[in-house]
């Protein structure tokens, strides 16, 4: 946000303060092999799945260091590496290209699964409905993470549907749960049993994560239209202030941590500083992939929970 | 027969449901098909009498054949009739949407498409010369194609030798004084050619004793002429020098700082332009031999080799005389500059029409208007002298103006 | 070498690159148990199973949305879209999703979407479309458009092996009309222009079903001596051949079946325009639909398409000028 403030940010910036167990906790219960459709407040999910904060911080400052080269801006962004497919605007788009994914794994009969993040507001897109409706209709493996900030930019969610779509996953023909999406904890807990069920032939599953959006849709927003008790309300359950809390009774030095957390983040971002902007003669390059070009897949990301670390 | 299925393009007759002479109800099954998508009746589109059936059965043919015709007029009842053999009326052909016609233009206001002028330029076609079988008599490709093939017998025309004449190095004094500070762009040094043009010019000014003199000269015959012989103006300007210079011949002659030689062979140099990079001077060898079309060609294929910078050392060596050229671009006389060791040379502007005084045999004057070209002669006054100029000049004017091809 | 339709060369490609390939999956509305609305891919789900075959939900975007997921882990979808007109229902998978990702994410995108369009069989506004242009205009898609049945079966192969999205644009009133000789096994055509006739005094450039409108056009105009040049690929336009052509012959006459207003004529012309200015012996001139929706009764249909006789009036009128 400060990079941001100081003009060294290109564009929009946009983040998922006060949201960082939705992404953390769902990316914490995937294999390596599984594959995720990350979104624009889910920054947690790529920094589990492996890559590197001095990359990041390229990419949200158009550094042709960043993951997408400086093609897109701040988290539009998934390094295949990883195995994490960038999302584009039109939301939810990225639903149905999950839902795809996990097509295909179904289709090779592969125990693995796909996942994507979208917010309360994308509900109310067709995309929406055509992938619930895909996913329930060929029963995939395929794991719907509903991030319910209670705000669609400006739009409450009183005025974006009259059912949760966690009520209406029923009608698709899969489960619906709803889960505190502070308690990163429970949103691993809520994931990792989804997953065994879309591994083992169950179908999807669409889990409502609840949660606060604490900064303004981007950081031109200042969220004047958010009333100040809720805001207050959602403050007290920060996520990270309550894991913090919970790692300090099992005797872990919370403030070490962070300390070199911060001091990871400083060097990242002056690493990210150094590096060039990317090349304009290059602007025009990478539009179609070579008949001859070598085939690239999506591969396997970093799951810490089972061990795996992706090979580099 | 009818379209069972938007791809749907052909059918088979399966059984006709009437016979020829048969009474039919509008909508009553006529005839049964069978198609790639499916099996059908086929419903009369209307009343009257079957006179005709013209596909039979187990034949297939497009959607929209005609399978059978139905006399609308008969009554039932009626005797069979005989076959109908009136024509059906021919379908009206579309009436095509008038192209928006081109404003008519007349000869004067002529103008060429891009690829008309390139092939124009490329075969030296003046095409005003060229008759037009497009619109309003338009001058089209193939028109300019054409010409230039029947012009030419068939062979690849070279483009004119454009020689450019060689300009006095003489620059008017080039500081004069400004207001104010004037900062100079960055300066270049001079190609190896142009300093080596630069060193020749210089030598020539600060060696010879240069004069020049200059006539008017009606090139009306030799217009015509050239037109005939499918040639430009050039080579019968230098066909008449070639006989002035046989007649002077002091005019065809070397000095060489103080011994002079005077030659019989005339290797006429001509001078050639090479665009911004400079100028060269190939030769035509025993110059005095050669015809108009023989001087045409020759001129031709040096000029052709000068460009592609395929000149041999021979082939700019021991000129005798050197003609220069650079009219095309409508400068009417110049000063030109000697090319060592010769004593002479003609330079050859523009040919511009212009209104002439000329005087019938009754001795009455008229205004007449006529192709003029100013030549000019720069004379080396250590060789010769101003009256021999002239009377050479005079000479070339002669042969130029009574020229017979 | 064999006779096939058009039709049944594209079924044909399809079943030689899925036996060759078992990437290879088929994804449309009712395309298995029924064969396809245009029989395309007859008799398919019994050689191939159903998961190969897929009859899809009604739904463009997931269509071509899960092809993008299933390309990007290593499937090789070729998406059916009923008929072309409903490719709206998906353009934004197919313009933001598919087209953009390789160039921000560096991830290629391999599907390849069928579109049966075209009209000239009283289909009507919905069934009768010609949208290539909408795809040729967004930056990641390329676009190819048969009107042989030997190229039906090339091209369509050639696109599901290209790693890029291939929007296929298979014209329906060619299905049973066009016949031609079709080489058996698997070949590829390649995404440049053919020379459908050779030719001196002028060029007609089309593709798809006005192909074969240029040829019965120009078959025999006044003794002209007349070149078809048919594009088969628009993006990746064969700007050589164009151009070659322009030079060659100096009058060109560019037919689109699509709407006039930018459509692949308009990149055609404007191309010759800018590059082959030199050559030109006369104006580009244009035979296109105008710009109405395609209306359904037949004389209606009929004066909105470039009819044989149009194109040939057009193709006098610019010998003459």
């Amino acid at each position: 946000m400060n990079l941001y403030r100081q003009g060294k940010v290109p564009g929009s910036f946009y983040d998922g303060f006060g949201q960082e167990a939705v992404s953390v906790g769902a990316t914490w219960a995937m294999a390596g092999a599984d594959r995720l459709c990350v979104l624009h407040r889910d920054l947690g999910a790529h920094l589990v799945r492996g890559v590197q904060p001095w990359r990041v911080l390229s990419q949200y400052m158009g550094r042709e260091a960043g993951i997408t080269n400086g093609r897109d801006g701040n988290v539009h962004f998934g390094d295949w590496r990883t195995g994490c497919v960038g999302m584009v605007s039109m939301l939810p788009d990225m639903m149905l290209v999950a839902a795809g994914m996990a097509m295909a794994f179904k289709l090779r009969g592969e125990q693995r699964c796909a996942l994507t993040w979208f917010g309360d507001g994308s509900t109310s897109r067709g995309d929406f409905h055509e992938a619930m409706n895909w996913a329930g209709v060929q029963h995939l493996p395929v794991i719907f993470v509903l991030e319910n900030n209670q705000f669609a930019y400006s739009t409450p969610t009183e005025q974006q549907f009259a059912v949760n779509p966690v009520e209406r996953a029923a009608a698709y023909g899969f489960p619906g749960v709803s889960v505190d999406g502070n308690d990163v904890e429970a949103m691993f807990e809520v994931t990792r049993i989804a997953r065994e069920r879309a591994i083992s032939g169950g179908g999807p599953t669409l889990i409502e994560a609840v949660t606060m959006r604490m900064h303004g849709h981007g950081a031109h927003d200042d969220m004047k239209y958010v009333p100040k008790a809720l805001f207050e309300e959602w403050r007290k359950k920060d996520p990270i202030d309550r894991q913090s809390a919970r790692l300090k009774e099992l005797g872990v030095d919370v403030e070490a941590l962070v300390k070199e957390v911060r001091r990871e983040v400083d060097e990242a971002a002056k690493k990210a500083l150094a590096g060039p902007m990317p090349d304009p003669a290059t602007a025009t390059d990478r539009l179609f992939h070579p008949r001859d070009g070598e085939e690239i897949l999506l591969q396997d990301g970093a799951a810490p929970w089972s061990g795996f670390r992706a090979a580099r | 027969m009818p379209q069972m299925g938007v791809s749907v393009a052909e059918g088979t007759i399966i059984e006709w449901r009437k016979q020829r002479g048969d009474w039919v109800q509008a909508d009553e099954t006529i005839c049964e098909i069978s198609t790639d998508k499916i099996d059908t009746e086929v419903p009369s589109p209307a009343s009257g009498r079957l006179v005709e059936v013209l596909v039979q059965v187990g034949v297939t043919v497009d959607v929209g054949t005609t399978l059978a015709r139905i006399a609308t007029d008969a009554r039932p009842g009626e005797p069979h009739s005989a076959e109908d053999d009136r024509a059906p009326a021919p379908a009206e052909p579309p009436q095509p949407q008038p192209q928006p016609q081109a404003p008519a233009r007349g000869p004067a206001a002529r103008r060429y498409s891009p690829v008309v002028q390139r092939i124009a330029d490329e075969h030296g076609v003046d095409l005003a010369e060229v008759e037009g079988t497009g619109r309003d008599g338009r001058v089209q490709k193939k028109d300019v194609l054409a010409y230039v093939q029947a012009r030419g017998g068939g062979q690849a025309r070279e483009p004119d030798e454009p020689a450019i004449h060689i300009e006095s190095p003489y620059r008017p004094g080039a500081g004069t004084s400004l207001s104010g500070p004037y900062l100079p762009p960055e300066g270049r040094p001079l190609s190896r050619m142009r300093q080596t043009i630069g060193e020749h010019m210089k030598r020539s000014q600060e060696t010879a004793a240069t004069c020049t003199t200059w006539i008017e000269v009606d090139v009306s015959r030799v217009e015509l002429a050239r037109k005939q012989l499918g040639i430009t103006a050039l080579p019968l300007i230098a066909r008449c020098t070639i006989g002035a210079l046989v007649e002077f011949p002091l005019l065809n002659a070397w000095l060489e700082d103080e011994t002079h030689t005077v030659h019989e062979q005339v290797n006429l140099g001509i001078a050639v332009s090479l665009g911004e990079d400079g100028l060269i001077v190939p030769v035509v060898r025993g110059a005095q031999d050669l015809s108009p079309e023989g001087l045409s060609r020759r001129i031709r294929d040096l000029a052709r080799r000068a460009r592609a910078r395929q000149l041999s050392p021979d082939d700019v060596r021991g000129a005798t005389f050197t003609i220069t050229n650079p009219g095309q671009f409508g400068s009417m006389m110049a000063t030109p500059v000697i090319a060592q060791p010769q004593v002479a040379i003609l330079d050859v502007e523009a040919i511009i029409k212009r209104p002439v005084v000329v005087t019938d045999q009754f001795g009455e004057d008229a205004i007449a208007i006529r192709p003029m070209v100013i030549l000019g002669l720069s004379w080396d006054h250590r060789a010769l002298d101003g009256a021999l100029a002239a009377r050479f000049l005079a000479s070339v004017k002669k042969r130029v103006e009574g020229y017979e091809a | 070498m064999t006779e096939l339709t058009y039709l049944r060369a594209i079924s044909d490609g399809l079943r030689t690159e899925m036996r060759d390939d078992e990437r290879v999956l088929l994804m449309g509305e009712d395309i298995g148990v029924y064969g396809g609305a245009f029989k395309v891919t007859d008799g398919f789900i019994e050689e191939f199973g159903a998961d190969r075959v897929m009859d899809t939900p009604l739904a463009e975007s997931g269509i071509v949305g899960t092809a993008v997921g299933a390309a990007v882990v290593g499937l090789r979808p070729v998406c059916e879209m009923q008929f072309a007109d409903f490719v709206s229902c998906g353009f934004d998978q197919i313009v933001n999703v598919a087209g953009k990702m390789l160039y921000r994410q560096g991830l290629p995108v391999n599907v390849t979407i069928r579109l049966p369009s075209g009209g000239g069989f009283s289909g009507g506004p919905f069934h009768s479309q010609n949208p290539e242009a909408w795809f040729m205009h967004a930056p990641g898609l390329k676009v190819v458009a048969p009107s042989t049945a030997e190229d039906a079966k090339g091209l369509i192969i050639a696109s599901i092996r290209d790693p890029n999205p291939v929007i296929y644009m298979e014209h329906k009133n060619l299905y049973r009309r066009v016949k031609g000789e079709v080489p058996e096994g698997s070949y590829e055509t390649p995404f440049k222009a053919r020379v459908a006739r050779e030719g001196t005094d002028l060029v007609v450039i089309a593709y798809g079903a006005m192909v074969h409108t240029a040829l019965d056009a120009t078959a025999d105009l006044d003794g002209a001596s007349i070149m078809v040049l048919d594009l088969r690929s628009l993006v990746p336009l064969d700007e050589d051949a164009i151009l070659r052509a322009v030079h060659q012959c100096s009058k060109v006459v560019v037919v689109d079946e699509a709407n006039q207003t930018c459509a692949a004529g308009a990149q055609v012309s404007a191309l010759i325009a800018e590059r082959g200015f030199e050559d030109l012996d006369g104006p580009i001139v244009r035979v296109a639909s105008p710009d109405v929706p395609i209306p359904f009764s037949p004389p209606l249909e009929a004066a909105v398409l470039p009819s044989v006789e149009r194109v040939r009036e057009a193709c006098r009128q610019l010998l003459e000028y």
